[in-house]
């Protein structure tokens, strides 16, 4: 679907190469071996991912019981247009959507800062690596519960900086109990967890630019934004998509930190797909509706990056001709 | 001139360090925090608010922690199932990313369109089919049997991550490869590999992760006391009604460990790679 | 391997026939026409698995596998115990996935509120038909805590385990209200609360407004949240007395003797540490608390008193776990015989020596040699009830949760939430009432 890549000669040398020959068995030599690469791996998934995927897929289309043997009658697309007019789903997708909205940009703008900072030889490197990576290790139960101190309403750390040292608001605020506060706490858990993980994939790009380029433009006088912008910033799209992809997958797949700060609640406020589809499967034990919410999401997800990954591949073709 | 200019760079250091030990502070403290609290004794409720340095440190927590219900095995066990799904995943997705990034076949855009459809699958979703599936293959209550699905599921993420890698790889090393007479798998194991060593690093840093902390999964498949995996073990630290902190604490302190261990070792790859640049251009 | 299947089946031939000779002996119970295997060993044998959610660290596990396994194997030789502990936050999620696997223990101790789930999904073996001598244990326990175990005319499960919720008070956080004892009544508790306000006090505290935090107000206050046979919701959870229960909470909310908790958030302070430091006055909790305040705040002393009661008595929650026997299990016989020894006197003494209450109602004068504090818990049980034994309840739960919240944050009046909360009761229990 959307996410078909576009075949591109010039960075696809495989097929470049065969494609130059007058024989069509070195091309089709060439698809072997691509096959031959992709078998081992592609079976293991197909058979340990896919065939549950399609299960889950028909189980979405049943009323589910889950006692073997039992009968789960089918009901078609019922779970879904029950999940269309299902408020409480729309303002669960809403609220991922703001997630991702406040999470992704931060977490690439910081873990690329990180990044840059680190990528020299300066002493001390590798501790400070390992101090931005803690909080990628440091389990969710620790780090929820964390959060839900800081956040807490009345010896809050962050309600004590805000009320009492900076003086910015006259009483302490409810963060966890009410929907768009509790969304900013969940929010600065989802950044604060995540930037680690973006600066090692940047780190990881930013090792591959080459040193000569940024010397040279150093040489011709370039500061340091403007090497960064046109030296650093045009060898590292191809990680830089990957990252913005991956992270818009996981922002609205969020699911340990709502559940274990708010719950979801209060009133369903703070619904989050995975949280809502985790109560109708495993809480009501309706996994035809549970599944049903997940493919939902899983559509919306593969639209937003399958889109994101045509533009980014368009645009790096238009900046390659 | 040359002393505004060594000015001007000890000024660029100050500023770097200032930030960098600003972040380190901010994104270290919950650490810090669940470390002081794995030093209190008796802690079945959190202290509010919460003090950093503990009162009376001791090192109880851990000795118990350690000490109860075979825990060390529980360690041992997971690593074995981290390290097998570390190797396995990464060998498996650098070859499927490979095969995407550097050859054109027909079925590839469907292909690997269904890799990433499984990125985006919650995989809370799978859990009742992969279940029976692990039944029917007598995968369930195995250890062994947890390093198919822990790959399974890893290895979308890594192959998505290595293909873009792949491709940056630029098309005349090679060209000059194939006119080398060099095969595929030589051109896949001596020219990517060797250059993707950052982002293969990287790959296995969080696959290493993923299943070293995988808890849903492992605790759904195994019944035998004796095949569990340490984040179940820290789990059962956990009560109904009051749960030992001090003791969950400690544990995830011990389980943060190796994780630390094994992105330590593999960051280098990320420093070696500054020098490795070179040969791109 | 067919000998291993052919001396099973024999060994289950045996207990059959030793069944019935035994039937007389053991049980002088008059209804039972057949009673256990009560000679040791005689014809039980393999092993019996056994999940439990004891922490690894508690000392219910530690009697558990060093003590009452121990003992139970050294009378029935060819048996084997495996108890496996599954993290508590876990068990039903691991319980669902074992179900659609056909992978379920021979054992569980389940949570009672989800014995009837279990029954309707057909996995559990109804031990009143099992168990000939049903009955003698059954007659022995407490009836709040045997009702969720029946499920459309049988018993799936005995009660392994109960608790209940009664009022804990700090005395000191009362005196700042020139108070000398805990609210007794739904009138004490509307009395005492200016003044407590007054002295920066909360009268009460809560967390939640599920069944397990509003149920004892709304049964003390006469009400119920359906009929007897568990088939209607309106006109009971929204007549008069049930609306008076949920008022008194929505009244007290309204003027701030009550804390935000109680809507649910986790922002605020835990009941826990705000009773033990005197932010508030009352919480509701379980005998649990005890050695966790001993151990948090040694210099706080807890007390205990009952539900303060309205028009309706005083009447309490019952909690606790049910053991149920599942319909996968090869081993059945030797599995009741486990089940009966976990109800035996001397098995239930020494879980209640490690704090985990007796369901045997013979058991309550006992329990309160071995811990004074129980006692304000065992009079309590004695009329407290069970939340509706029903499959639906996780979503009745949800639905009560969220009215009841609602009329806490005046969105609506507590009668147009009760009406609303019953009429989407109504139609889930008609779906399992056929």
């Amino acid at each position: 679907m959307t996410t078909t890549t576009p075949a591109i000669g010039s960075i696809v040398p495989g097929a470049a190469g065969a494609g130059r020959s007058t024989s069509g068995s070195p091309r089709r030599r060439a698809a072997w071996a691509g096959l031959a690469f992709i078998v081992p791996g592609f079976a293991l998934y197909a058979l340990v991912i896919a065939y549950p995927a399609v299960q889950a897929l028909l189980i979405s289309l049943r009323d589910y019981k889950i006692t073997p043997g039992a009968i789960s009658p089918w009901i078609g697309l019922d779970n879904y247009v029950r999940a269309l007019h299902d408020p409480v789903l729309l303002r669960s997708f809403v609220n991922a959507a703001v997630y991702m909205v406040a999470t992704v940009p931060t977490q690439i703008v910081i873990g690329l800062g990180l990044a840059v900072l680190l990528n020299t030889a300066l002493p001390g490197r590798t501790l400070f690596r390992v101090l931005f990576y803690l909080p990628v290790v440091t389990s969710w139960v620790v780090v929820s519960l964390l959060f839900q101190y800081l956040f807490a309403t009345d010896n809050g750390i962050v309600n004590y900086l805000l009320v009492d040292v900076l003086g910015v608001l006259n009483q302490p605020v409810d963060w966890l109990g009410q929907r768009w506060t509790a969304m900013v706490a969940i929010s600065a858990l989802g950044i604060w967890k995540g930037v680690g993980w973006s600066m090692l994939i940047f780190l990881a790009a930013l090792t591959g630019v080459p040193r000569e380029l940024e010397e040279a433009a150093a040489l011709d006088g370039a500061g340091a934004w403007r090497r960064f912008r046109h030296v650093s910033l045009p060898h590292i799209r191809g990680a830089m998509t990957t990252v913005v992809i991956l992270l818009v997958i996981g922002g609205f797949n969020v699911f340990t930190s709502v559940l274990l700060m708010t719950d979801g609640g209060p009133l369903d406020q703070t619904q989050v797909p995975l949280t809502y589809m985790y109560r109708q499967a495993f809480g009501y034990l309706d996994f035809g509706y549970g599944s049903a919410i997940s493919f939902l999401l899983t559509g919306l997800v593969l639209v937003i990056s399958g889109l994101q990954y045509w533009w980014a591949r368009r645009a790096t073709r238009d900046g390659a001709a | 001139m040359i002393a505004g200019s060594r000015r001007r760079r000890v000024t660029v250091a100050a500023v770097r360090y200032a930030l960098l030990i600003g972040c380190a502070l901010v994104l270290a403290l919950p650490f810090a925090f669940m470390v002081s609290t794995s030093l209190k004794p008796h802690t079945l409720l959190l202290e509010y608010p919460p003090r950093l340095i503990p009162s009376d440190p001791t090192l109880d927590n851990y000795a118990q922690a350690w000490g109860a219900n075979s825990f060390g095995r529980y360690f041992l066990n997971s690593s074995m199932v981290a390290v097998a799904t570390t190797v396995g995943t990464v060998l498996l997705a650098s070859m499927m990313a490979y095969g995407f990034a550097r050859f054109r076949f027909p079925g590839r855009g469907v292909l690997f369109a269904a890799v990433v459809v499984g990125l985006t699958i919650p995989t809370m979703l799978l859990i009742i089919p992969q279940f029976l599936l692990a039944k029917n293959l007598g995968l369930l209550n195995s250890l062994p049997g947890l390093v198919p699905f822990y790959v399974g599921t890893q290895i979308a993420f890594s192959t998505f991550l290595l293909r873009a890698f792949f491709e940056q790889i630029p098309a005349e090393l090679d060209e000059a490869m194939l006119i080398d007479g060099a095969g595929p798998w030589r051109r896949y194991w001596d020219l990517a590999v060797p250059l993707s060593k950052p982002a293969l690093a990287t790959c296995a840093i969080f696959t290493f992760l993923g299943s070293w902390d995988e808890f849903v999964w492992a605790l759904t498949v195994i019944n035998d006391v004796s095949q569990r995996t340490l984040p179940i073990g820290i789990a059962l630290f956990r009560g109904q009604h009051g749960t030992s902190w001090g003791l969950v604490f400690a544990a995830s302190v011990i389980a943060v460990v190796p994780v630390v261990i094994v992105y330590v070792v593999f960051q280098r790859q990320l420093v070696a790679g500054l020098t490795n640049g070179a040969l791109k251009s | 391997m067919f000998l291993t299947r052919r001396t099973t089946l024999s060994a289950l031939g045996a207990c059959a026939v030793a069944a019935l000779a035994l039937s007389a002996c053991s049980s002088g119970n008059a209804g039972s026409t057949q009673s256990a295997l009560s000679t040791p060993g005689a014809s039980i044998s393999g092993t019996v698995t056994f999940w439990h959610a004891y922490s690894a660290d508690s000392n219910e596990a530690k009697t558990l596998d060093t003590v009452l396994i121990p003992k139970f194997e050294s009378e029935h030789p060819g048996v084997t115990v495996n108890a496996v502990a599954v993290p508590y936050d876990d068990l039903h999620q691991k319980l669902v996935t074992a179900v659609a696997g056909d992978t379920l223990p021979d054992l569980v101790r389940s949570d009672i509120m989800w014995v009837p789930e279990l029954a309707d999904l057909g996995v559990l073996v109804p031990l009143d038909q099992q168990m000939p001598d049903f009955t003698s244990y059954s007659n022995q326990v407490y009836p709040g805590a045997l009702a969720t175990n029946a499920w459309k005319g049988h018993y799936y499960g005995l009660p392994l385990d109960t608790n209940t919720r009664v009022m804990l008070y700090n005395s000191d956080a009362l005196a700042k209200a020139g108070l000398t004892k805990p609210p007794a009544t739904f009138a004490d508790l509307r009395a005492d609360a200016p003044a407590l306000t007054a002295a920066g006090v909360s009268t009460f505290a809560d967390n939640s407004t599920s069944g397990w935090n509003v149920l004892p107000w709304i049964w003390s206050a006469g009400g119920s949240v359906t009929d007897d046979k568990v088939t209607k919701a309106t006109g009971y959870l929204n007549s008069p007395a049930s609306v008076a229960g949920v008022q008194l909470l929505v009244d007290l909310y309204k003027e701030k003797a009550i804390p935000d908790t109680i809507l649910g958030g986790t922002g605020g302070t835990a009941t826990s540490d705000g009773l033990a430091t005197g932010a508030y006055a009352t919480i509701l909790d379980g005998p649990w608390m005890y050695p966790i305040f001993a151990s948090q705040y040694p210099n706080f002393q807890v007390k205990a008193a009952p539900v303060p009661a309205g028009d309706g008595g005083s009447i309490s929650v019952v909690g606790g776990e049910s053991v149920v026997l599942t319909q996968s299990s090869k081993n059945k016989d030797a599995a009741t015989e486990f089940l009966r020894f976990l109800l035996s006197q001397d098995a239930q003494t020494e879980m209640a020596k490690v704090g985990q209450m007796s369901v045997l109602t013979s058991l309550g004068d006992q329990l309160t040699k071995i811990n004074p504090y129980y006692s304000t818990f065992v009079d309590q049980l004695a009329t407290a009830r069970p939340r509706t034994p029903t499959p639906a309840w996780p979503k009745i739960d949800d639905i009560l949760k969220a009215q009841i919240q609602k009329a806490l944050q005046g969105d609506l009046t507590v009668q147009a939430a009760l009406d609303e909360a019953a009429a989407q009761i109504d139609p889930l229990l008609a779906k399992y009432a056929g």
